[in-house]
């Protein structure tokens, strides 16, 4: 056991470390169209630096960094407070995609400008009716000629307005079983059968988009993995999903815990018995949070897959996450009722935490069942 | 950045699961429990000894924590964890010899100690020593009173964080014990013609034991390995191991006794033997409470 970096562990470190404080775009704009610009020329600048690809084989594009290194490199990113980049489902989900199912002309032809940001992507796999129980979805794509021609419903489709490619599932044989008449597709954004419209949300805010799909077009060759392969391609993207978010996600805890801390002392209540020993137990799960995410990253690059602590993650984060800005708006009082501070905004944006990228009741099943091996209901 | 057992670390964890199991089966426990004086025999006692498992500790606190989570896991009773203390607070002891350490009047296996120190690490001698009742039935309690007590010659600080760490330890074998008997009943019960697994207030349950168990085995690895690497880092690891690991010893067995219904409320089922350990670990070298005003105090609050 060491739970210490390595020399050149240490080295890499620094190295990002450096290159971030040279870099950094300072505090990020209120409007969200700026933002966006911002994290595409910051993903720009990574890329130049060849590490917007951290984790992709370098044939691609990519830095082909070990599991260590892509977990500091996050930790460095969060830390220093670093937009996430504009092509975060690209470079996270979408890429390693490709790079496990597509062809090779799939590969030269996406990967680049997944990776200098010039074309971004979405993800179209949730529908109205097909949340939880994903394999249920009813968008339906038909055979016409060397094209396929697609129609129905997405939601929840984040960065769909920037999106030049979107990754779709939709059912192209309603006669198989549920699993297995399922195509993986990469959609053209830019076509008139393609309407996107914001979704606000809680906070006021639209993050996420409804997709309109009426009678789009998708070249044959724009499949990935396979006609009627798409449930395994689409659990490879969400893998990935998971995995790559795990890190981010505890940093921005440990953040948060600072920033938690430092609200508790300016509001007068770092003597208060009760705060002191709600703030500690949430100290002591992010760090079980931190610790958690490198024993799966030790299992992984030991035995190729995480151990039961894998599985765990992102249930335990929202809790965290949740609880966080939940002990923030005590702590805020009489204020809280104002809107005019970042944790009346944290506490509503962490209400979907326990929801988005697999519900906590839906990942309480898979340990269940596949961990603990108890009998499916 | 290796967050796993070694090589060496995994055998001693294995063999030591393997001999528990054989040695301290549940009908032994209970009956150690029950009706054995000083709840272990001179056999087992010598046996540990010729393990070298009394000076495990020279080898790391990992290798001790290892241990002490098997002999939660296995329920084993024994002076091992009161002798191990003692030996971490300073006491000498010799080859063979068991020590006992007194906390707020009250010491565990006290009365087969060789060796009786305090939490300061000072020698006791010359105390009355009064047998009490003990919530958990595993563990012999005792009352010590007058004596006298000499100044301890070194420093506790890190030895009493080792105790707290290797306590935390054995909460975490206790837990997953106790997981792993409501998760077989989960199973193989059935009522309205199904396992009680099938039903998600059941199967969600055993989920939550999952993350408790895993995220204290976490917390407990990296105090011990801090304990012997990192020490700056080591009071407040140890502090949420002890906080974090205190909880889950305690919340799963309770958790494990509503999954088991009825039948884990009955003295003839095993179960309350695990919930009574975690109880009194949870209480044992400080309150989850005062390690949490701990974790406040040293995170800058």
């Amino acid at each position: 056991m060491d739970l210490s970096l390595s020399p050149q562990e240490r080295e890499f470190r620094d190295a990002v470390r450096r290159w971030i404080e040279a870099n950094h775009p300072g505090a990020e704009p209120d409007s969200d169209a700026e933002l966006f610009t911002v994290r595409r020329a910051w993903q720009r600048a990574l890329n130049e630096r060849g590490w917007a690809g951290l984790s992709w084989p370098p044939e691609y594009g990519g830095a082909g960094a070990t599991l260590v290194e892509q977990a500091i490199f996050f930790e460095e990113i969060a830390r220093a407070g670093a937009p996430s980049m504009a092509n975060v489902l690209g470079l996270a989900m979408g890429g390693p995609t490709l790079i496990a199912h597509g062809t090779e002309e799939q590969k030269q032809r996406y990967l680049p400008p997944i990776l200098s940001a010039d074309e971004i992507w979405c993800q179209g796999f949730s529908e109205p009716e097909s949340g939880s129980d994903l394999a249920s979805l009813k968008t339906r794509a038909v055979r016409r000629g060397k094209e396929w021609v697609v129609s129905g419903q997405k939601v929840w489709t984040t960065y769909a307005h920037e999106a030049k490619w979107c990754m779709l599932v939709a059912r192209t044989d309603p006669e198989a079983p549920k699993h297995r008449g399922l195509t993986y597709f990469l959609m053209d954004m830019e076509q008139g059968g393609v309407e996107v419209r914001p979704l606000v949300q809680i906070t006021g805010e639209a993050e996420f988009n409804e997709l309109f799909i009426e009678d789009a077009r998708i070249p044959d060759e724009n499949i990935v993995g396979g006609e009627g392969n798409g449930w395994p391609v689409a659990i490879t993207t969400l893998m990935h999903e998971r995995a790559g978010l795990a890190f981010a996600l505890q940093v921005r805890v440990q953040v948060a815990l600072r920033e938690l801390r430092d609200h508790i002392r300016s509001a007068g209540l770092a003597g208060d018995m009760v705060v002191r020993r709600r703030f500690a137990q949430l100290h002591a799960e992010s760090q079980v949070l931190r610790l958690n995410a490198y024993r799966g990253l030790t299992g992984v690059m030991k035995r190729g897959a995480p151990g039961p602590e894998g599985s765990l993650g992102k249930w335990h984060w929202a809790e965290v996450n949740q609880g966080l800005s939940e002990l923030a708006m005590d702590v805020a009082g009489p204020n809280a009722v104002l809107a005019d501070g970042p944790w009346q905004y944290r506490f509503l944006r962490s209400r979907a935490n326990s929801i988005e990228g697999g519900t906590t009741e839906i990942l309480k099943n898979i340990v269940a069942e596949r961990v603990l091996g108890l009998p499916r209901a | 950045m290796n967050f796993d057992l070694s090589d060496d670390q995994r055998t001693i964890k294995s063999t030591a699961r393997e001999l528990l199991a054989a040695r301290y089966p549940l009908a032994e426990v209970r009956r150690l429990a029950l009706e054995e004086e000083r709840a272990f025999t001179d056999a087992q006692w010598s046996e540990m000894v010729e393990l070298g498992w009394p000076e495990i500790a020279e080898l790391g606190t990992v290798e001790m924590i290892v241990v002490a989570e098997e002999l939660g896991y296995a329920l084993a009773p024994t002076p091992l964890q009161s002798t191990w203390t003692a030996g971490l607070l300073g006491a000498s002891l010799g080859s063979g010899e068991r020590g006992a350490v007194v906390i707020d009047g009250l010491a565990f296996d006290a009365r087969s100690a060789d060796v009786l120190v305090d939490w300061d690490g000072g020698l006791v001698s010359g105390a009355s020593i009064e047998r009490a009742p003990a919530l958990d039935p595993t563990r012999r309690l005792f009352r010590v009173t007058g004596g006298e007590r000499s100044p301890a010659a070194t420093d506790v600080e890190r030895g009493r964080l080792q105790a707290m760490v290797m306590n935390a330890a054995e909460s975490v074998g206790v837990a997953e014990r106790a997981m792993e008997m409501a998760v077989a009943y989960a199973k193989e019960r059935k009522q309205f013609g199904r396992p009680i697994g099938t039903y998600q207030g059941v199967s969600h349950m055993c989920a939550q034991m999952l993350l408790e168990v895993e995220g204290a085995r976490s917390a407990v690895y990296w105090a011990a390995w801090a304990l012997d690497h990192e020490p700056e880092t080591a009071p407040l690891a140890s502090a949420c191991a002890k906080a974090y690991a205190g909880d889950a010893g305690r919340r799963v067995p309770r958790a494990a006794l509503q999954v088991h219904g009825g039948i884990g409320f009955t003295w003839e089922h095993d179960l309350h033997f695990f919930l009574k350990r975690g109880e009194a670990n949870a209480h044992t070298y400080g309150e989850g409470s005062e390690h949490r005003d701990r974790i406040a105090e040293l995170a800058g609050l």
